[in-house]
């Protein structure tokens, strides 16, 4: 009997070859091709007066030079705007290589291809750029201040100014018997993949096909946008994702200018071209996320129910907008979390800044509204000197209310409708693991030793599998080995286990007879991509109907060869079988060689599915209706995203002395519905969690005033290693499956990041006696934060 | 990114302007100049070699002069280009006689761009310091006559062309036990000391 393993901890397939060394990385490709380097801007805002390449033609090996003058044809455009949005009405976007003006340091300035990087890098540094330097706008406050302008055609530097709200929010604040106002403010940090970005691209001239390997979340959507810019009709150009070091939402903007610009110079100069990203180019060029400055005004009764809630957010996204409103949208609308807010007004303006781009990164804007919210929440608390769960628990949205619409639109242009969910069960889960009740005095007892201690707690509720929809491909080959293609791609997430162990359940088949392809327009060209913890629930459903569809088919074509009822047919082991009768089996292989009737054989199967040994001689070979092979095909497109939500607890000690914050225990309630493999969903929280601990308490853009970049590199950007992570990261999970989809599944990938700012700053606040509202935090911000409050506490007491 | 210090230099305040405003002593004091030339009113152009470990590069450098107060101050805007990234600065010089010595004092505020920007900004003022104190060294050997610069050949002198200063060949200068090669400092450290250049060039316009 074949055991169910959906929910089983299967460990990755994948990992033998990773681990080993053996993972092909886009920098592992290519080893015949020529390289790029990339001029890019040293000024945050400069109009570009000339650009004088005659230094660099002489550096031996030199193949081309490219500048803006060089691109025609839609190349010569701004790259695409990704997202539109009625409210973007000021959008930018970047040339592939800068026009006349650049506005951030690392903008792409000219592209230099040689037999080599060393030597592409010689010609770069040849090549003299004339600049009148122009006043940088940098940070979220002076964009908003607007003294100077990014872009002298976009007034006031506002790209969006978007309004949503449910009942009144400003009539019930004011009316409330309790009003609060915060304000609050997110620094910028960055995905920060160990693999930075790359693309490889081979030319064939012979037959005009352009096949490109590229480090993305999206094969199809770098494969339109090529097929577009360089004017190549799409059944002419493959995209191919190798292993991929990780993406964390950096890699699903496309195309990067690299992505067109190499395999425009593969065309133009009939030899293999690569370009692989260094980490300062990363830094610079790439793409960060997170900055925001926030105002929170809320009313609430004596039981600390919140009355009405006004949410408004000015959000940075950096010198241009690919990927138009989604992290403000889902800053403004994930802010509710799981709480009922019967009066909600919500205000972003997404404002352009001389710094990088600003695009999704993990968690994707919810970590700024948890932090808005949650704050909030323990503000509340405070203000009402009530217990902080309990404040969040009176706001709870309850299980029978599910479906709950929160009357706003979410990041997908679809209602914000809730699909499930038990937030309840969720915090008792996680007040047990955490041992809440008993905080208060095991807090008065370190108090009582010297020690500040400190307990946070954070709720969110996630959006994930947005659509618009994937597919899914199941075939079964004549040896009974299974292949499965879906469009979306693998950055380490574990799909060749996960999604094998949904074909394994569906179809009755051994785990090490399936294999995964992920990512590959040549095995399945119809995809979104991989970003919103949506691979799961959108392939893992596709694929699951494809498998269902693989197997009805294979059940109708052993009846008939074992002359039973499908009814009376299951698939154990590989082997289709009469129930109850042994010995009436067919092999999976064996359908496949009937599925495919022959002319000719080639082998002992193909022997067996030629016209003289099987098949009704007075029927089509091929019934009417029906495809020659073993395989099926689906896809899977929702009306509405799935709603995964958790909670987070964290125990922390700050130093009396140096202000050093350190982790002591970091407790997860997470509810993702039906877990396909738990020790996979667990790596996602552990992965999550640590660099919710970066954000947390490390990680920042330091950007001066003039919007140079200061910490560029891994010596200066703090990202937690093992010693900063908690060494146990205690997890229960809740699964309240979703209804929406075949499995009952939700996203996970993004969950551990979100409520970091929001949970660590809750901890650090009960720990210091005073509000945290600006992270991350450092220690010595919080050591002057003391310094603060002493001070504030002496002048407020009379002399 | 802010930059300031003080040097005291051994000689009387006109001796010390004197000094600093001859192309013959800066452009063998600053450190890594090759070349110095006067290019407009007020204006000039530097050519500095410097680099560290594999980061090495020429950088060409502008410098305007404003504010001048002879002897006791101006105001130096300079920027400088090369491969490894961009620098430009304000720099506030003063000087003020002290006993028949002169105390000079420097302010720089400065925007460091591209590579040497993102990579090593929080040792730049360290380094830069470092090398404005090797300029003031320079220039008080040639104060105290430790060292000579009679034998330095400035090019000859053309009317209505350019007047090109270069350095005699030198052997590596050393900064806190590295090649002054440190790019991150030379770059800075040759605008900080720039403070000089201008003035030398400016005289070398007046002759």
């Amino acid at each position: 009997m074949t055991t169910r393993l959906i929910g089983e901890p299967v460990q990755r397939v994948e990992d033998p070859r990773l681990v080993r060394g053996d993972g092909r990385y886009l920098d592992d490709l290519g080893s015949d091709a020529v390289e790029v380097a990339v001029l890019r801007s040293p000024h945050a805002h400069a109009k570009i007066l000339d650009i004088d390449v005659t230094g660099a033609l002489d550096v031996d090996g030199l193949l081309a030079i490219y500048t803006y003058d060089d691109l025609t044809g839609p190349l010569a455009d701004p790259l695409p705007l990704l997202i539109p949005h009625p409210a973007l009405t000021h959008g930018r976007t970047q040339y592939a290589l800068a026009r006349d003006e650049v506005n951030y340091v690392g903008e792409a300035i000219a592209l230099v291809v040689a037999e080599n990087r060393y030597l592409a890098e010689d010609a770069v540094e040849r090549i003299v750029v004339s600049y009148e330097p122009l006043p940088a706008v940098v940070g979220v406050a002076a964009a908003r201040d607007a003294a100077n302008l990014v872009h002298d055609d976009v007034p006031g530097n506002v790209a969006a100014n978007l309004v949503q709200q449910v009942g009144d929010a400003a009539a019930a604040i004011a009316a409330a018997p309790h009003r609060l106002s915060l304000d609050l403010s997110v620094e910028r940090s960055a995905s920060m993949p160990l693999e930075g970005r790359g693309v490889l691209a081979r030319w064939d001239a012979d037959a005009g096909r352009l096949r490109l390997w590229t480090s993305t979340q999206t094969a199809t959507g770098v494969r339109a946008a090529v097929s577009v810019k360089l004017g190549i009709d799409i059944e002419q150009v493959e995209v191919i994702t190798p292993d991929v070091g990780g993406g964390f939402g950096v890699k699903i903007v496309h195309p990067w200018p690299e992505e067109v610009l190499v395999p425009m110079a593969a065309r133009a100069l009939g030899r293999p071209v690569k370009f692989t990203e260094d980490r300062r180019e990363h830094f610079v060029s790439a793409a960060h996320e997170r900055g925001q400055l926030q105002h929170v005004e809320v009313g609430f009764d004596d039981d600390g129910r919140v009355l009405g809630l006004s949410f408004r957010f000015w959000h940075d996204h950096g010198a241009y907008i690919p990927y138009g409103l989604i992290v403000p949208i889902i800053t403004s609308t994930q802010a509710l979390g799981p709480y009922k807010i019967p009066n909600y007004r919500v205000e972003f303006d997404s404002l352009y800044t001389n710094t990088v781009i600003v695009t999704p990164y993990r968690g994707a804007g919810r970590p700024q509204g948890v932090f808005a919210m949650e704050r909030t929440m323990d503000a509340i608390a405070a203000e009402l000197g009530l217990d902080r769960a309990e404040v969040r628990a009176r706001n709870f949205i309850q299980p029978a209310e599910m479906p709950y619409d929160q009357g706003l639109i979410f990041q997908d242009g679809r209602p914000l409708v809730y699909d499930s969910g038990d937030y309840p069960a969720s915090l008792d889960k996680l007040k047990r693991l955490v041992d809440w009740d008993s905080w208060t005095s095991y807090q008065a007892a370190a108090r009582a030793e010297g020690r500040r201690v400190g307990l946070g707690i954070a709720c969110y509720v996630e959006g994930t599998g947005v659509g618009p929809y994937e597919g899914g491909h199941v075939r079964v080959d004549t040896t009974g080995r299974i292949e499965v293609a879906t469009g979306l791609t693998s950055q380490g997430q574990g799909h060749q286990t996960a999604f094998a162990q949904i074909v394994a359940d569906e179809l009755g088949v051994p785990l090490s007879d399936i294999t995964v392809v992920t990512g590959d327009t040549r095995r399945f060209p119809y995809a979104v991509g991989t970003f919103a913890s949506r691979a799961a629930v959108m392939s893992g459903s596709a694929i699951a109907l494809a498998a269902r569809a693989t197997k009805a088919k294979a059940l109708r074509l052993a009846a008939e060869a074992l002359e039973a009822d499908p009814a009376d047919l299951e698939i154990v082991d590989g082997m289709v079988r009469v129930a109850g009768v042994p010995g009436a089996e067919l092999s999976l292989g064996t359908v496949a060689v009937l599925a495919n009737p022959l002319r000719y054989a080639f082998d002992e199967a193909s022997k067996a599915a030629t016209q003289f040994a099987v098949g009704d001689p007075d029927a089509p070979p091929v019934a009417e209706d029906d495809e020659p092979g073993l395989e099926g095909r689906d896809y899977y497109s929702p009306a509405r995203s799935t709603f995964a939500s958790g909670m987070h607890a964290v125990l922390v000690e700050t130093d009396p002395e140096t202000a050093e914050i350190r982790i002591l225990r970091y407790c997860v309630v997470h509810d993702c519905g039906t877990l396909i493999n738990p020790m996979i969903v667990q790596g996602q929280v552990h992965g999550g969690v640590a660099q919710g601990v970066g954000g947390a308490l490390y990680e920042r853009m330091a950007y001066d005033e003039a919007g140079q970049l200061q910490n560029a590199s891994f010596m200066d950007f703090l990202m937690p290693y093992v010693s900063e992570v908690p060494d146990s990261i205690e997890i229960d999970h809740l699964e309240t499956p979703s209804p929406l989809n075949p499995l009952g599944i939700k996203g996970a990938g993004e969950a551990g990041v979100i409520p970091s700012a929001a949970v660590f700053a809750s901890a650090i606040s009960d720990a210091e006696g005073f509000s945290i509202t600006a992270m991350p935090i450092s220690p010595s911000e919080l050591f002057h934060l003391r310094l603060q409050h002493v001070q504030q506490h002496h002048e407020g007491e009379p002399s | 990114m802010r930059v300031a210090g003080q040097a005291t230099l051994h000689a009387p305040i006109e001796r010390v302007w004197q000094a600093l405003n001859d192309p013959a002593v800066l452009v063998r004091t600053i450190p890594g100049c090759q070349q110095l030339e006067a290019t407009g009113p007020d204006a000039y152009a530097m050519t500095v070699s410097a680099g560290v470990a594999s980061i090495k590069g020429t950088y060409a450098g502008t410098v305007q002069l404003a504010e001048l107060q002879q002897p006791t101050s101006f105001v130096m805007r300079a920027a400088g280009a090369g491969a490894p990234g961009t620098v430009s600065a304000d720099v506030t010089v003063r000087l003020i006689e002290q006993e028949g010595r002169t105390l000079l004092d420097y302010q720089a505020e400065a925007v460091v761009g591209g590579m040497i920007g993102g990579v090593g900004q929080r040792m730049l003022a360290g380094v830069a310091k470092k090398l404005a104190g090797e300029f003031f060294d320079g220039v008080n050997q040639v104060l105290t006559g430790v060292a000579a610069v009679a034998e330095l050949p400035a090019a000859e002198p053309v009317p209505g062309a350019p007047q090109v200063f270069t350095a005699p060949p030198q052997p590596e200068r050393r900064v806190a036990g590295e090649p002054v090669s440190f790019i991150l400092g030379a770059v800075f450290g040759a605008l900080a000391a720039l403070a000089g250049v201008l003035v030398g060039a400016r005289t070398a316009r007046r002759s």
